[in-house]
């Protein structure tokens, strides 16, 4: 099982493959945090704050690259 | 609880452990919670990597950008290296050995190792950012170990520095 676990690659199955940039985001999230703060007792909640801030840019630039492309003069929207 | 110490430390030594297995320099620098958190973390990224993208992730014939990066990890680029070396290896033994004279494209698939997208993409996303997330914690090994910093720093000077915070705050 291990053996083909990294042998051969796994089908994904979302409907949607931005969602695994979310465990990216939470790794490069983790990993930042625990070499920046200062006491490590905090590094749950400043990671959680970061994570949602990453989460919440990145729901922000979605927005605005949706809202470019259906409204941008030329766009499938306009034909 | 480790203290904080003003002793010599060996940057390269540092910087070596860090490069070799993830977060080891950071244990060298008595941060042991923190080199453990770090090399958990970019494990589990690298090999979920590996696992939705299987052998041919790390690639060092045709994605060497990526390759590049996917060793920055150390010792785990390097076993999924040797992972790779080993499918090529028996690759180029069926070619040798089939009659047909197919590509070695068409034996990837044949073998069901070849990588497609969307899992092409996510894979090497995940183990190249875990080699380049590596990298940013071999520059604080580098820049703590250049300070002399050992161990976590001592609650004396965090009240320390909260009181010149406090101070700062007051006077404005």
């Amino acid at each position: 099982m291990i053996a083909t676990l990294f042998y051969n690659p796994i089908t994904l199955s979302f409907e949607s493959e931005l969602w695994l940039l979310l465990p990216l985001c939470a790794a490069v999230g983790l990993v930042y945090k625990t070499i920046r703060v200062e006491n490590i007792s905090h590094l749950l909640k400043e990671f959680v704050l970061l994570l949602l801030y990453m989460a919440f840019g990145l729901v922000v630039l979605c927005t605005l690259l949706w809202l470019i492309d259906t409204y941008w003069p030329g766009s499938a929207w306009f034909s | 609880m480790t203290k904080r110490k003003e002793t010599s430390v060996l940057p390269a030594l540092a910087v070596l452990l860090a490069c070799a297995i993830p977060g080891a320099g950071h244990i060298y620098l008595g941060r042991v919670g923190r080199g453990l958190i770090i090399f958990l973390t970019i494990s589990a990224l690298f090999w979920s990597g590996m696992a939705i993208g299987g052998v041919l992730t790390v690639d060092s014939q045709q994605e060497k950008w990526w390759f590049a990066a996917q060793m920055l990890t150390g010792a785990n680029g390097l076993v999924a290296w040797q992972l790779e070396k080993r499918a090529y290896q028996d690759l180029q033994q069926d070619l040798q050995k089939d009659a047909q004279g197919r590509s070695l494209e068409d034996r990837m698939v044949d073998k069901k190792i070849a990588l497609v997208a969307p899992a092409e993409t996510v894979a090497r996303a995940y183990s190249g950012v875990a080699g380049l997330i590596n990298l940013m914690c071999i520059f604080d090994v580098l820049m703590l170990s250049l300070m002399g910093v050992r161990g976590e720093p001592s609650p004396e000077k965090k009240r320390a520095k909260r009181r010149s915070e406090k101070d700062v705050e007051t006077k404005s």
